[in-house]
């Protein structure tokens, strides 16, 4: 391993920074253009109702209306993110299946007319009776959300390793315990927008999306288009977190809009619209049981979850899997059982929020753990670190772990966070807890089924070498993935950061990349950013060969500068060797690709949860609960992690940071409420409550630093999402240790605390009589 | 989101904004910081032909001490005013600590106490303090002007003692026999969160006996109220925590709050509770705090 890396492994300023702090950088909904008309969506009042009639005359002879389009207007082929089940349309034909449904649209000259246009259109529908409570979805005689799923069974898994049975009877101790998460949202702070424009055949699109890739090939395949045809530009984007991952009405309405009116049109969502559009994490119930031997050490585990999926598919199938197949990764079991049911209901479809599928099965897990490791009397931080998975792994179903520093982070955290001392003097009013977690460094496979590679990256040298632009289809959305790119690129190039500039999420200019999502771009996008590295400096070094008559293997560059290995005094400017080579052998060009090796094993739903890397994590919250009122205030919170080779500290630490924003919010705070009608509650910041910056807890983050990942270029693996699966577990087990009761749902509002405390009030006075 | 259209005012003076007012009649709504008026008709809640910009009357701004009357609040004072007033954090500074727990600082920027007065919800969080702090408001409009107590200013929610034309010019604090005064809010999260509950109490303290006490509360019913037992359970009283306690269970005995999105009727009650003996504790001990 050579560590005298010149440029990754150093916090350089983010690329966007100072756009972004200053205002200038342009998000979607900054984009203008000439003519440019502006769009919006009428969305179903109904949870469920059957379509009569839609008339749309009077809102057509509206002053300032372009277009006014319904299903009728629009391709009927069903589509969805996940190829096994689509199944929604741009507009609803016969049925709405949730407030928010897409029924129509409108193009107007201006905003104010759009929303007069849709008062306009007269939709007739006839109420169908809801299934809104998704625990009794499945329940006989319950309507259907679509006639085609029985029972209103989205996805059912049933995966068995192992012999959980005999395990289990053969157990010291077991215990079952039910949980439930509750449904939350992703609510980044950009609303989703897009601004569609045709050339003749070319359908371009500016949208606010996180898989530019995604939307251009499910785009194309909705107007039966060819690829090529459609161009995806993914300008600044303020977040996604799996909230748009998935091409929107925005984009197929839009793209029909422009046709009509041949005018490039904008639509987006404002913040209730966002709510009701959704794709958030699903509300799930799950009940777990696990055996142990008498030293805590886990034999056998067994997962029965039960998922709201909402109205349509989303990415939920993918959740489904994840949920479970992620499980065994942070503790190393033989004997495994993992049984699902993803139902629909009547409410906005959820899909993948930050952490997929993982966080609250790590919430439940986490705390069954702590609850089976009070039965045994042993410290929860010991019972981890007695089932910690070791590196060269398998786990029951299959997942091939290289790297793995899960002991480490443990013991890591144990210290930073003075759990020994503050497990043994108990503040009275505090409590600590800790939980681990491990999330893929990308997917093992794409969301619909191609051989494409996952990830490819060119790099143009100048005309001069003074500087270098790196084209990627890889999506920075925020997280700074275009600036960790650069880094690569330069340190693989022998060149300078600083003379770095990126293309990237257009996918017409830049090659093709699955985007942002299973926090797959350092590894994969990196990997091929690497080889299109590396493909330059070879070419430079040749070249600078035949300058300095000096064998190629003999030299070396680094930070723009060549030089001879073995006489000090023969070097040559990047830029010198560079201009040469445009003059006598034209462009100096460099390109990669990535596609992971064949993952995973032979079982249905296999595939999903595979990834060359996994990272590992382990967080210690400790909390003060207020006992008269449940208020709970967070004194800290302690990330170790183990994430490979750190290519920029400050980014990486950032990740950490938000992630633990996200987690705080979802342990204590967020929620998304329904009314009994299928209505959202609080489609707004000031109900959903995220953290502001003043409720952020101070954050102690650390890596592993010798962690070293063989599959990723340089050793890399993630962060962005695993730093998201300790937290809801964590918080619980804190509230646990501080006041001796669980709270078995999300959030673990102040509310809830408060009652639960009440309630142990309450039975310790009746024993006393 | 939709902004229904109106017809924009801003008059140069009081005079000429009470006669616009009084010809506009019930199609015009004052409009001063927006944030409580404009959030409605984004909602399709309100939706006036006409608004009426109280912006250019600068003498609604002032915060002043008048001898023989009190503290002068203008009721176009934003909530930063109050906070970064020098008069109140040295007079009362329960007042910018109250303004201080509200919204978010760009909110404190536009809303008014004015606003936070009229627009007449139960969980805004000024009427509780200057209720407790025994205010008077002064209510100006084009057949003339009338004061009152802030405390029957408000019959229920939503609903006033404002009539059709009237503008509030000012709130007024009389000197205190009030030894310490406080107000505490519980809110979901450090910012930008509406009280769940909020207690604001006065007390007059002698040695170590209480003279007299006012507690007020706010999202505890359909407005904001006092609560008289407890008051009385406190008068002439030698202060102890069971006092104390006792009194916040009155409190929360004559509370009414409803389930909400923000905490359930059975919660909000022991918040009350809690929030009263709190408050009368930080009141009797840190003074004006
Ligand atoms: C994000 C957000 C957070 C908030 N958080 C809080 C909070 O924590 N606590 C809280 O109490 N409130 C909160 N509010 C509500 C609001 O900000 C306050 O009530 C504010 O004080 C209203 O003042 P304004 O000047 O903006 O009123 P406006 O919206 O201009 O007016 C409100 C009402 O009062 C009338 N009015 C205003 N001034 C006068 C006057 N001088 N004479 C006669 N009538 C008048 C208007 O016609 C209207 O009916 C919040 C609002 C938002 C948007």
């Amino acid at each position: 391993m050579n560590e005298n890396y010149k440029i990754i492994g150093r916090s350089v300023p983010r690329m966007d920074g100072v756009e972004k702090v200053t205002g200038s950088a342009k998000y979607t909904s900054d984009l203008k253009f000439p003519n440019m008309l502006y769009g919006k969506i009428l969305t179903s009042p109904h949870a469920h109702a059957r379509i009569l009639s839609i008339d749309t005359s009077e809102a057509e002879k509206l002053p300032g209306v372009k277009a006014v389009i319904t299903h009728r207007d629009v391709p009927d082929l069903k589509y969805g993110i996940s190829p096994a089940r689509w199944d929604e349309n741009i507009f609803c034909i016969d049925k709405v299946r949730f407030v928010g449904d897409k029924v129509a649209a409108v193009a107007c000259l201006d905003e104010d007319t759009c929303y007069r246009a849709l008062r306009l259109i007269r939709v007739v529908y006839e109420e169908l009776p809801a299934v809104l409570d998704f625990l009794h979805a499945m329940d006989e005689g319950q309507p259907l959300v679509h006639d085609e799923y029985k029972r209103n069974i989205n996805t059912e898994i049933h995966q068995k390793f192992g012999d959980v049975d005999k395990a289990l009877a053969e157990a010291y101790h077991v215990r079952t315990d039910a949980f439930k998460g509750q449904r939350t949202y992703q609510a980044p702070i950009e609303p989703h927008s897009a601004i569609s424009m045709w050339d003749g055949k070319k359908l371009t699109i500016y949208s606010s999306t996180q898989t530019p890739h995604y939307f251009q090939h499910y785009i194309a395949r909705e107007f039966s288009m060819p690829m090529g045809d459609v161009r995806i530009i993914k300008p600044y984007l303020g977040g996604g977190f799996g909230g748009k991952l998935e091409p929107t009405g925005l984009e197929f309405g839009g793209a029909v809009l422009a046709k009509i009116t041949g005018r490039p049109v904008r639509m987006f969502y404002d913040r209730a619209e966002m709510f009701a559009h959704n794709r958030g994490r699903h509300a799930q119930y799950m009940e777990i049981t696990t055996g142990v031997d008498r030293d805590g050490k886990i034999l056998a585990a067994k997962a029965n979850f039960i998922m709201d999926g909402g109205a349509y598919t989303s990415l939920g199938i993918a959740t489904a899997y994840y949920a479970g197949a992620l499980l065994p990764l942070t503790y190393e079991f033989d004997n495994y059982q993992f049984d699902m049911h993803r139902v629909y209901t009547n409410l906005p479809a959820c899909g993948a929020q930050r952490g997929h599928g993982a966080p609250q099965p790590k919430y439940a897990f986490e705390s069954h753990l702590d609850n089976v490791a009070k039965d045994l009397g042993i410290d929860p931080m010991d019972i981890r670190i007695r089932n910690a998975r070791r590196p060269n792994t398998v786990t029951p179903n299959d997942f091939g772990v290289n790297s793995c520093e899960m002991k480490q982070c443990l013991e890591r955290v144990r210290v930073i966070s003075d759990w020994d001392k503050k497990k043994k003097n108990h503040r009275h009013g505090r409590g600590i807890g800790v939980a681990t977690g491990s999330f893929v460094s990308g997917a093992g496979y794409p969301i619909y089924r191609t051989d494409l590679p996952h990830a490819a990256a060119f790099i143009k040298v100048y005309e001069d070498g003074s500087a270098a632009t790196l084209y990627t289809g890889a999506a920075d959305i925020g997280q700074g993935s275009d600036t960790i790119l650069c880094q690569m690129a330069a340190e693989a190039m022998g060149y300078r950061f600083e003379q770095m500039k990126i293309v990237s999420g257009d996918t017409e200019t830049t090659p093709h990349d699955f985007g942002a999502y299973a926090s797959r771009q350092t590894l994969m996008s990196g990997a091929a950013v690497k080889e299109a590295g590396e493909e330059v400096r070879k070419q430079i070094l040749e070249m600078a060969s035949e300058m300095l008559t000096l064998p190629a293997e003999d030299l070396d560059c680094s930070e723009g500068i060549i030089f001879s290995k073995s006489m000090k005094d023969k070097t040559l400017t990047f830029e010198e060797a560079a201009r040469r080579h445009f003059v006598v052998k034209g462009p100096l060009l460099g390109k990669g690709a990535y596609t992971p090796p064949k993952l995973g094993g032979k079982f249905k739903g296999a595939a999903v949860g595979t990834s060359p890397a996994y990272s590992f994590g382990a967080q210690v919250g400790e909390v003060e609960i207020d006992k008269e009122t449940g208020e709970i205030t967070v004194i800290g919170i302690w990330d170790v992690h183990d994430c490979g080779k750190v290519i920029n500290p400050r980014l990486l630490h950032g990740q950490v940071h938000g992630a633990l924003s996200m987690g705080v919010g979802e342990s204590v705070w967020e929620e998304v409420l329904f009314d009994d009608k299928g209505r959202v509650r609080n489609p707004e910041l000031g109900n959903y409550r995220i953290l502001t910056a003043l409720d952020m807890p101070p954050v102690y983050s650390e890596v592993i630093d010798d962690s070293y990942e063989p599959s990723g270029p340089w050793g890399v693996k993630e962060v962005g999402e695993g730093a998201t699966n300790p937290t809801m577990g964590c918080f619980s087990n804190a509230i646990f240790d501080a006041m001796g009761v669980r709270v078995n749902s999300l959030p673990l509002s102040y509310e809830k605390v408060w009652r639960a405390l009440k309630e142990k009030r309450e039975r310790e006075e009746a024993e006393k009589k | 989101m939709y902004m229904p259209d109106f017809e924009y005012h801003a008059p140069g003076t009081m005079a000429e904004a009470c006669k616009l007012l009084a010809e506009l009649g019930g199609k015009a709504v004052i409009l001063a910081g927006g944030t409580d008026v404009l959030h409605k008709m984004k909602q399709g809640k309100m939706t006036p032909e006409h608004l009426v910009s109280l912006k250019n009357l600068d003498e609604l701004r002032s915060i002043r001490y008048e001898a023989g009357r009190g503290v002068v609040i203008g009721s176009l004072a934003t909530h930063n005013n109050l906070y970064t007033s020098e008069l109140l954090q040295n007079k009362y500074l329960s007042i910018p600590m109250a303004a201080h727990s509200m919204a978010s600082n760009q909110i404190r920027n536009m809303g008014t106490v004015g606003g936070n007065i009229v627009n007449g919800v139960p969980s805004a969080d000024l009427p509780p303090i200057l209720i407790a702090l025994n205010s008077t408001i002064r209510l100006v409009s084009a057949s003339g002007e009338r004061s009152m107590a802030l405390e029957e200013f408000f019959h229920g929610s939503a609903q006033t003692a404002i009539a059709p034309g009237e503008i509030l010019a000012d709130i007024t604090i009389p000197d205190q026999a009030a030894t310490g005064s406080t107000y505490m809010k519980f809110g979901l999260r450090r910012s930008g969160a509406l009280a769940v509950a909020g207690v604001a109490v006065t007390v007059i303290i002698d040695g170590d006996i209480v003279r007299g006490a006012r507690i007020v509360l706010s999202s505890a019913a359909p407005t904001v109220m006092r609560a008289r037992d407890a008051e009385e359970s406190l008068k002439n009283k030698k202060v102890s925590e069971k006092l104390l306690a006792d009194a916040g269970a009155m409190a929360a005995a004559s509370s009414r709050p409803r389930d909400s999105i923000r905490g359930s009727a059975e919660y909000r009650r022991n918040l009350v509770e809690v929030l009263t003996k709190r408050a009368l504790d930080r009141a009797i001990t840190k003074g004006h705090s």
